[in-house]
């Protein structure tokens, strides 16, 4: 019974899913399913910081822990979740999208990623994100009206496959090698063998790696992104962008520290790689799209490169500052797909943002807010968040790349302020979209809040983010 | 000393009066809450003047509370005797933008005044900041109502020119961005203060490239030669206000950076770069001067001669002389008076005009005696003329250039002769001769707000050209403490 109580959040979540779809006939026309969504959410949420108040454990024979760094991103998982589920409302809408399956899918998604993040074992890693990943494949397809949903959701499936063959034929030379999958096991085997001797287990770790930064969509393992994101309704490709990439780096993060550091030194070179490509990459392919989420799919791309600079450094000061990103990333990025998904078809088109300044001068204002968070100009959270990376990049010695990191990031202030130029300095060619929600608001305002409070005290998550 | 902290609220109450004017203000109100929000910050600071000792050369008024606790970065404020005259500017200025933009902003005009007001916070923060983090996110505070302030109600050209500021600027900073970082790995802190006793933990060569990284930041806002290339474009489009800071303040945060950051902390990387960055600033000089004479655009033309009196500024602190270093200071100040002056000139007749081509001009001075002889007052001081501001930074400067080396002086002296030659001409060009058909009929002449908006730059270029010692008096103790630390010439 105690193991159970380890995975109470999880329980919630999955518990509401199964609920919503028995009750999916009943519910489709009503806004249960959102209210459902977000209460979980929210109760899996406090769920996660009641039990951490028992202190760290280990549940499950060593597969299942709960410590700071599990339950830190489940916290996120949950807000994820719930801001997604907010702004969905007029997606679904617009596609005669069944609610109840829908939600239910995003419920079951974020167990996956609760479980992924808080397993201390290659398996229950392997299943937490298959389970996530299972879920959003459906979630990108379920327009089913839609040619290019459906095109997307194929292709997604294919990569996705490919991906999760990568992760678990790595998991099983890792097996091979070490004969255990247990993170702790693996790290006191490692520790026998001599660092860098065993070329099957540096083949192991970067077929783990590769698998993970697919999650992550970091270069080269990114191509899935764009086209998921731009056949996924705006609100699952902010899921997408938000949940899985925290997700893939809260299991990355772990996967270096707790099992594999002993390879430290291979590790930081493939990350470093991964990093640097995917900031280049990603930054310079953002600069010719014209499709708003498309754009950024590609600035996602880079996004993770950003996060993983922290994790070259192979450290838990460096895996603090990936945990500090992931966060304000989750809510900038939440922020930015929120306008783009209340603004309905007219947010998908880059030229569709031509004049909002003059027609919703607030909306414009937050977009503005959230542009500069992703670019990473202060006060936002955004400059915060590179601070600590790109801090953690250079005490790993990885000067150079800083360097790349903040060059990159000028190319990348030409793609998202080329969005403020169209809001501000552009006329309005489209008549005024109409009112937003009002859970639209909610979702905006949070996300702005966090923007801004993580750039005007940047200190404040310090507590919290603890690798571990 | 104070019953409420003077810096903090100096800085943010612009801040505050922008979200005002945001969340509640009216078009209509918005001017007014705007005019009364720089007005009172303006009024907020007088304890500044009032209470500083002129004799020190720490920081005064300072404030330190803990900020990130996790990074031992604190909240850190506080001024000395370089940066008050700054702040005083600023707030200034601030004020002028908004008595200039009163009638000319009609389109989203709270956002224009929010914009301004950002700005202001931005700048005022920047001078006020003591410790390397915090002066970093005024520094890119700056950066994106600047952008919009030209972007959204500059001239015909303002996108291409905001993009370029903001990727220009943005450019150099985000280097200083990586150098600030590595100034925190190697000193584990940003305090302005420890940083210049914990500069021996750098190694020359480090300090080399710390040095390369700032100097990108600071060359692109001063603007250097051969990085000054967005200056014309940003000043041109931008609208009256715009140019205003953009001339009064932002190119001085560059100078203010090599003074507060490069020189007290890098000393090795500045005497390593000391020859280059010596002639860059005299080819800026003698350059900006020969591209100023050809301009056939008024604000073009005044855009340019920035770049030329700007070199004047990095040349006098790159002498690393006591009389060098003062009078780059002074003439930082001064340039911020004269360029905003007529800088709100050429908006005062281009709003009755609609053109800023030079040929279009003559004659002005028929039909608006008083403009013409404020424009007269402020061409003369740009010119350098004894008994205006100008001449006593520019003689300063040249003194300390003939200090260091013959040609260097010399360059200046020709620098300042080409100066006369393109600010009398300009004058000569639209003010005298016979009056143009285009401007028969209208009414040229200021009305009291715009007059109102002029007397106090032409206050302050007449009595710091009487009476520079007021202002050199604030910069003798932090000059020679500057100085003193280390850096030899």
């Amino acid at each position: 019974m105690s193991d159970l109580a380890l995975l109470v959040p999880e329980l919630i979540l999955a518990g509401m899913a199964l609920a919503l779809i028995l009750a999916a006939r009943r519910i489709q026309e009503t806004p249960v399913a959102v209210v459902g969504t977000v209460l979980a959410a929210m109760a899996a949420a406090l769920a996660a910081g009641w039990v951490l108040s028992w202190g760290d454990k280990t549940g499950f024979g060593g597969m299942i822990t709960l410590d700071g760094y599990s339950q830190f991103f489940k916290v996120l998982i949950a807000a994820t979740l719930a801001l997604t589920a907010l702004f969905s409302a007029r997606s679904l809408e617009g596609d005669q999208v069944p609610r109840a399956e829908y939600h239910a899918l995003l419920l079951l998604s974020s167990t996956g990623m609760m479980l992924a993040v808080s397993s201390h074992d290659l398996l229950p890693l392997y299943l937490g994100l298959e389970l996530m990943t299972l879920c959003s494949y459906i979630l990108v397809g379920i327009r089913v009206e839609r040619p290019a949903s459906n095109e997307a959701a194929i292709k997604y499936f294919l990569l996705g496959s490919f991906a999760s063959a990568v992760l678990i034929y790595g998991i099983s030379l890792t097996y091979g090698v070490t004969g255990t999958t247990d993170f702790a096991a693996i790290a006191s085997a490692l520790s026998k063998h001599g660092t860098g001797s065993n070329l099957l287990l540096l083949v192991a770790i970067g077929l783990v790696a590769g698998g993970l930064a697919f999650k992550i969509a970091a270069v080269p393992l990114h191509a899935w992104a764009p086209d998921a994101y731009q056949g996924a309704s705006a609100p699952v490709a902010a899921f997408l962008a938000a949940g899985s990439k925290a997700v893939g780096l809260a299991a990355m993060g772990r996967v270096c520290l707790a099992a594999y550091g002993s390879e430290a030194r291979f590790l930081s070179v493939v990350l470093a790689g991964l990093a640097g490509l995917s900031i280049v990459v990603g930054s310079i392919i953002a600069l010719s799209q014209t499709d708003m989420k498309r754009l950024l799919a590609y600035s996602s791309i880079a996004h993770a490169g950003y996060a993983l600079l922290g994790l070259v450094a192979g450290t838990g000061e460096g895996a603090s500052a990936t945990m500090t990103y992931a966060f304000f990333y989750v809510f900038m990025t939440l922020g930015t797909f929120g306008v783009v998904a209340a603004l309905g078809e007219r947010g998908e088109k880059l030229d569709g943002y031509r004049g909002l300044a003059e027609q919703r001068p607030g909306i414009a204002l937050l977009m503005l807010l959230f542009l500069m968070s992703l670019t990473g100009i202060p006060p936002t959270a955004g400059f915060a968040a590179k601070f600590v990376v790109i801090l953690s990049a250079v005490r790993a010695g990885y000067m150079a790349l800083a360097v790349l990191a903040v060059a990159c990031s000028v190319v990348s202030a030409f793609f998202y302020m080329r969005v403020a130029v169209l809001m501000y300095m552009n006329g309005p060619q489209e008549a005024a979209p109409a009112r937003f929600p009002a859970a639209v608001f909610a979702v905006l305002a949070v996300s702005a809040l966090v923007t801004l409070i993580g750039g005007l005290s940047p200190g404040s998550l310090a507590r919290w983010a603890v690798s571990p | 000393m104070t019953a409420y902290p003077v810096l903090t609220t100096t800085t943010f109450l612009p801040f505050v009066g922008a979200a005002l004017i945001l969340l509640f203000g009216s078009e209509r109100l918005a001017r007014w809450v705007a005019l009364a929000t720089t007005l009172a910050t303006v009024a907020v600071s007088a304890p500044l003047y009032w209470y500083f000792d002129k004799a020190s050369s720490a920081l005064q008024f300072v404030e330190s509370r803990d900020w990130i606790p996790s990074l031992n970065i604190a909240y850190g404020m506080g001024v000395d005797g370089i940066s008050l005259p700054f702040i005083f500017l600023a707030s200034l200025l601030s004020v002028l933008c908004i008595g200039a933009s009163w009638a000319v902003v009609q389109t989203r005009v709270r956002e224009f005044y929010a914009a301004l007001l950002v700005a202001e916070t931005a700048m005022i923060g920047l001078f006020a900041a003591s410790n390397l983090f915090l002066f970093f996110v005024f520094w890119e505070l700056m950066l994106v109502p600047i952008f919009l302030l030209i972007g959204v109600w500059g001239g015909p050209g303002r996108v291409y020119a905001a993009v370029k500021f903001l990727i220009f600027t943005l450019s150099g900073s985000v280097l200083m961005l990586v150098g600030t970082i590595a100034i925190y790995r190697t000193c584990d802190t940003l305090d302005f203060k420890a940083l210049a006793l914990a500069r021996a933990s750098l190694q020359p060569e480090q300090q080399a490239w710390l040095f390369a990284a700032f100097l990108a930041a600071f060359a692109v806002k001063v603007p250097m030669f051969p990085v000054h290339t967005w200056l014309p474009n940003a000043h041109t489009e931008a609208p009256t206000a715009g140019s205003v800071i953009l001339a009064g303040i932002l190119l001085k945060m560059g100078a203010y950076g090599f003074l507060r950051v490069s020189i007290p902390i890098l000393s090795h990387g500045v005497q390593l770069f000391l020859k280059p960055m010596l002639f860059i600033s005299a080819a800026a000089i003698v350059y900006g001067a020969y591209v100023t004479l050809v301009q056939t655009d008024i604000k073009r033309l005044i855009a340019f001669s920035s770049v030329s009196h700007m070199g004047f500024v990095t040349l006098g602190i790159f002498t690393l002389k006591q009389s060098g270093v003062e009078g780059a200071i002074l003439q930082m100040f001064n340039h911020g008076i004269i360029s905003a002056a007529l800088f709100l000139c050429v908006g005062m007749v281009y709003e009755r005009t609609h053109t800023r081509e030079i040929k279009a001009y003559g004659g002005v001075a028929k039909s608006a005696p008083v403009y013409s002889s404020l424009l007269a007052l402020f061409c003369l001081a740009a010119a350098g003329t004894p008994g205006l501001n100008s001449f006593v930074g520019e003689f300063l400067i040249i003194g300390g250039a003939f200090q260091t080396q013959v040609w260097l002086g010399v360059m200046a002296i020709w620098g300042v002769a080409l100066g006369t030659a393109y600010i009398i001409w300009l004058y000569y060009r639209v003010v005298m001769g016979e009056m143009k058909l285009g401007l028969v009929g209208l009414k040229l002449e200021l009305n009291a707000r715009e007059v109102a908006t002029l007397a106090p730059l032409a206050f302050l270029a007449l009595a710091l050209g009487l009476y520079p010692e007021y202002l050199l008096s604030y910069l003798r103790a932090p000059v020679a403490q500057l100085l003193g630390a280390g850096v030899t010439p």
